[in-house]
């Protein structure tokens, strides 16, 4: 019997063996077939309609299918979309977009000036039956233009504005086949939960190079090449992105060589890369910031702050000098990102501005600022103006930020302020923090918390957070509210001249970085990692600040070539310049020498056959050791 | 095996289904943040108008009892768990079924492979004890059963995908593929479930082949194998007719019992491979908020566990008379 049941289970171990041997050679062999570019992100592939679109995923997969009017190119400058050559009237209030002729949608119809005039006139019609149109993400393009009525004559799309605009332009609307589109309803494409609900499903019809002709919802988005695309084709055949829930799984793809291309990669994991052979890394800034957030309402009435401190700018301003950011970009980043100063990033070369007189980290300075404000120093407790110790609540959603939590927290106990520091989760986070304008069951029980923003190729959606209408919108969640913002705003917003615009968008920057009703605390990078050997010619957008992939428009595809046809491949990465106003920014990483005769897992590999070995001979030392037991037994 | 005892057990399987569906429905009301504020998330520029809308839309206006329970359980009665917050326009129930298969084809496969592998071994290694196969069996079962089964799979991953590129590192097929015939595609997809299966498989199989050991020892002490031997019956005899049926009752419970786990251990396995199972699909509405598919996790996941316990119930009583009571 046990000779049998040895052999039994020899032979289902065999069986097993011999199946998973069948399996492994066809594992590696890679069928001669499209040449595919693969990219993974861990954000979700949820959509393709792309009004629904939120994240930087969302927005890659529509711009890479549908034309905006206008689109970006490699260093954000305005190129031909949609539209070949565009103009505006001397008092930028009309402006002409002509349609190119002779254009194509990918299933063959005609694209015209009608699917313009389409696609405005939906988001005009949906913007005043609804206020918004499904996420309310891409409507705020054409409603901060000022947008009136659109029309079209012969193949010229013209579009009539209340004020004058400069950034029509920039509008981030993806032109859509009206023959496709026209079938249905405001209500079934803006609600997800109605009857009949467009969800867009491929094969999408488009006129951008890429076209999706599959899509497994959370998982994968694969595209092909448009044969109607008006330009130049795009090399790779085919375009994946993957959708991955844990980024070290996409880092192995990467370097498995299953994916060229990762967005989204975290810092330790990024710096692991460093020395990996054909693995070139992209730092680039992020068009946003994390910012500390504070409730300059605290104790207005119906609102919940502990402290009427922090309804003075001159309080805010000794808090703020007692905030070390390079220390948390450091210590948090990995030394990935850039301390924080103004509201439009740095990743905005044109626009970013740094203060006049920017506050450093200085802890005597900020005890001397907190005591001249008179909030004195009792017993080693601050006081406030009411003769109440200060204790502050500094809250962040779930998903991140304790660490910064931390250190702050050590620098104002510095002050004498007492710092309660806590998690709250997201959602629970986002009713805590509105105030009562923006509903009666609202109190903005909060005190500090930290959270971050996102922005567009303009800084405008930046700037828009902060003027005095988007406190009842939920949006200026700190509550600022200055009528000379306000005013600047629409100035910028109306500035036809771009001088005049950056003098506008400066003096709101500096302005809002005196009153300090949010400080950003660092602009965290944009960390991207991709393969050399099966593409080249990746090329960052913007050239200095930016990433290959995941940027405006699509550039960065149509700029790949194909490796192996290149004689001799070499680094493509465009090197790194600083931003103004920045020492220590990102810098794009060139591919290290081409070293392909280690990897880095091969330590592994030789560290598991000694743990293997290990066992085995203890096993059998156990064995040696308890054989005459067993034998007497 | 009577038919009241039978009766008994649906019964009460029955009564616990529903009372896990009100739990559902108290359980996610219970949540923090307020449901149209999560529906609409951060959206720049809504007015309060618009909440009121998303409110009036989703039923919210209305009290909790009796209008939205009332509608809550005749709708999850009928099938209907409502549409995803995140995978926008889909129901929940496409959802789920998308991703019930891989998951049940991944974790019913690693139950088996782990079910017959853990009982042989364990079965052995317990006749045998001190035998060779006894001491690298139970050491290798002790050291699989203490690992967790992201690290197992992260080894497996970066040592057969990332090194030596025999298997495709995540995923559950090759997008974009075109398959000459069916077997080149379930090649495809055997070749990606290689290593989650091997992960599962090797998760589960200590503690089978550790409980069925155990049983094994404590059956060959019985008088009724003592009897056996007295009667001059061979080794291989008295294992198959007389102590491996006694031994083998733990082990149904405790599959019943593995069952329930599917989704906490497709989470970990299915995240590492990104396996779009049922796991990843938990991982990501968590992370979206999607209380809707969330609830209807829930609700499966504890079915699920109901019907196990009630189906090793019967099998139970089929097997050990002792228990009909």
């Amino acid at each position: 019997m046990r000779n049998r049941l040895g052999v039994r289970l020899a032979r289902i171990i065999a069986l097993g063996a011999l199946l998973g041997a069948g399996l492994i050679p066809a594992g590696v062999a890679q069928a001669a077939g499209p040449l595919i570019l693969n990219a993974g992100t861990t954000q979700k592939l949820e959509t393709l309609n792309p009004w629904q679109s939120i994240t930087y995923a969302d927005y890659e997969v529509f711009q890479v299918q549908y034309e905006l009017l206008v689109s970006f190119g490699p260093n954000l400058e305005e190129v031909p979309g949609y539209a070949d050559t565009w103009s505006a009237s001397a008092d930028k209030k009309t402006h002409t977009f002509h349609v190119r002729d002779g254009m194509k949608w990918s299933d063959g119809e005609p694209a015209t000036c009608d699917d313009a005039l389409y696609t405005f006139q939906l988001v005009l019609d949906a913007v005043e039956k609804l206020g918004y149109l499904g996420s309310g993400y891409l409507d705020p393009y054409l409603t901060n233009t000022g947008l009136e009525s659109v029309k079209c004559e012969g193949s010229n799309f013209i579009a009539t504005t209340k004020f004058p605009t400069t950034l029509l332009t920039q509008a981030y609307i993806p032109i859509l086949p009206k023959h496709v589109w026209s079938k249905y309803t405001i209500d079934q494409i803006n609600d997800t939960t109605v009857e009949g609900y467009f969800d867009n499903a491929p094969p999408v019809v488009g006129s951008g190079p890429y076209v999706a002709v599959e899509w497994k919802p959370n998982n994968f988005i694969r595209m092909q090449r448009n044969p109607n695309y008006w330009g130049k084709a795009g090399v790779p055949d085919e375009i994946i992105y993957h959708q991955f829930a844990d980024e070290a799984t996409m880092v192995q793809a990467l370097k498995s060589g299953e994916l060229d291309y990762a967005r989204g990669v975290g810092a330790d994991l990024y710096d692991s890369l460093a020395t990996e052979p054909n693995i070139a890394r992209s730092e680039g800034y992020a068009n946003g910031y994390s910012y500390l957030s504070f409730n300059t309402r605290a104790t207005h009435a119906g609102y919940k702050g502990s402290t009427s401190a922090l309804e003075d700018p001159k309080f805010r301003d000794a808090l703020m000098w007692a905030l070390n950011k390079q220390e948390l970009v450091d210590k948090v980043l990995n030394g990935h990102g850039v301390p924080g100063t103004t509201i439009v990033p740095p990743y905005h070369v044109n626009w970013h501005v740094e203060p006049a007189t920017p506050r450093t980290f200085d802890i005597v300075e900020a005890n001397k600022r907190l005591t001249d404000a008179g909030y004195p120093l009792v017993d080693g407790k601050r006081m406030d103006k009411d003769g109440k110790a200060i204790t502050l609540r500094l809250t962040w959603s779930s998903d991140g930020y304790p660490k910064d939590a931390q250190f702050i927290q050590g620098w104002w106990e510095q002050l004498g302020i007492t710092v309660d520091a806590f998690s709250t989760e997201e959602d629970t986070l986002i009713d805590l923090l509105y105030g009562p304008e923006t509903g009666d069951t609202y109190d903005a029980d909060w005190d500090t918390y930290i959270w971050s923003w996102g922005g567009d190729p303009d800084p405008m959606s930046l700037l828009s957070l902060f003027t005095t209408d988007q406190i009842e919108a939920g949006v200026d969640d700190c509550f600022f509210s200055n009528a000379r913002y306000d005013e600047l705003f629409t100035l910028q917003q109306q500035a036809t001249d771009e001088t005049a615009r950056k003098g506008y968008i400066s003096e709101m920057q500096q302005l809002f970085y005196d009153q300090g009703c949010n400080t950003p605390l660092y602009y965290d990078s944009e960390l991207h990692a991709y393969r050399t050997d099966k593409f080249t010619g990746w090329t960052n957008q913007p050239p200095g600040t930016g990433t290959p992939l995941f940027g405006f428009g699509y550039p960065g595809y149509l700029a790949l070539t194909d490796a192996t046809l290149v004689p001799t491949p070499g680094p493509t990465t465009v090197p790194a310049t600083a931003a103004p106003g920045t020492t220590a920014g990102p810098t794009a990483t060139a591919p290290p020498t081409t070293d392909n005769t280690g990897s880095s897992s091969t330590p592994l590999l030789i560290g598991g056959a000694v743990v293997l070995v290990v066992v085995v001979a203890g096993v059998f030392l156990m064995m040696r050791r308890r054989g005459p037991k067993a034998e007497e037994e | 095996m009577s038919a009241r005892y039978v009766l008994r057990r649906i019964v009460s399987a029955g009564v616990t289904i529903f009372l896990i569906v009100i739990l559902n429905f108290v359980l996610f009301r219970m949540m923090p943040g307020s449901p149209e504020r999560i529906l609409l998330g951060r959206i720049p520029n809504v007015t309060p108008a618009a909440v009121q809308g998303t409110r009036e839309r989703w039923g919210l206006d209305k009290p909790l009892f009796p209008d939205q329970f009332v509608s809550y359980m005749t709708s999850t009665f009928q099938g209907d768990l409502g549409f995803s917050f995140s995978m926008r326009g889909q129901t929940v129930v496409e959802v789920l079924e998308s991703r019930l298969w891989p998951t049940l084809l991944l974790f019913g496969l690693g139950e088996i492979i782990a079910i017959v592998v853990g009982l042989l071994l364990g079965a052995y290694s317990g006749w045998k004890r001190g035998g060779i196969l006894d001491f690298l069996g139970n050491g290798a079962s002790l050291i699989l059963y203490a690992t967790p089964y992201f690290l197992l799979g992260m080894l497996l991953l970066i040592m057969f995908a990332t090194t030596l590129h025999w298997f495709p590192t995540f995923g559950m097929n090759t997008p974009g593929r075109d398959y000459a015939d069916i077997f080149e595609e379930l090649g495809d997809i055997g070749r990606h479930l290689v290593l989650p299966l091997a992960t599962v498989s090797l998760g589960l199989v200590g503690q089978y082949a550790i409980l069925m050991r155990s049983s094994i020892l404590d059956t060959m002490t019985e008088d009724y194998v003592t009897t056996a031997r007295a009667k001059g019956l061979t080794e291989g005899r008295i294992l198959r007719s007389h102590a491996l049926p006694n031994a083998l009752l733990p082990t149904v419970s405790l599959v019943a019992i593995n069952l329930g786990y599917v989704v906490a251990g497709a989470i970990t396995v299915e995240v590492v491979f990104n396996w779009p199972g049922l796991g990843t699909l938990t991982v990501d509405a968590l992370a979206a908020r999607d209380y809707p598919v969330l609830q209807g996790v829930f609700l499966l996941l504890s079915v699920t566990v109901v019907f196990a316990n009630l189906a090793a119930d019967l099998l139970y009583s089929f097997l050990d008379p002792r228990v009909r009571t």
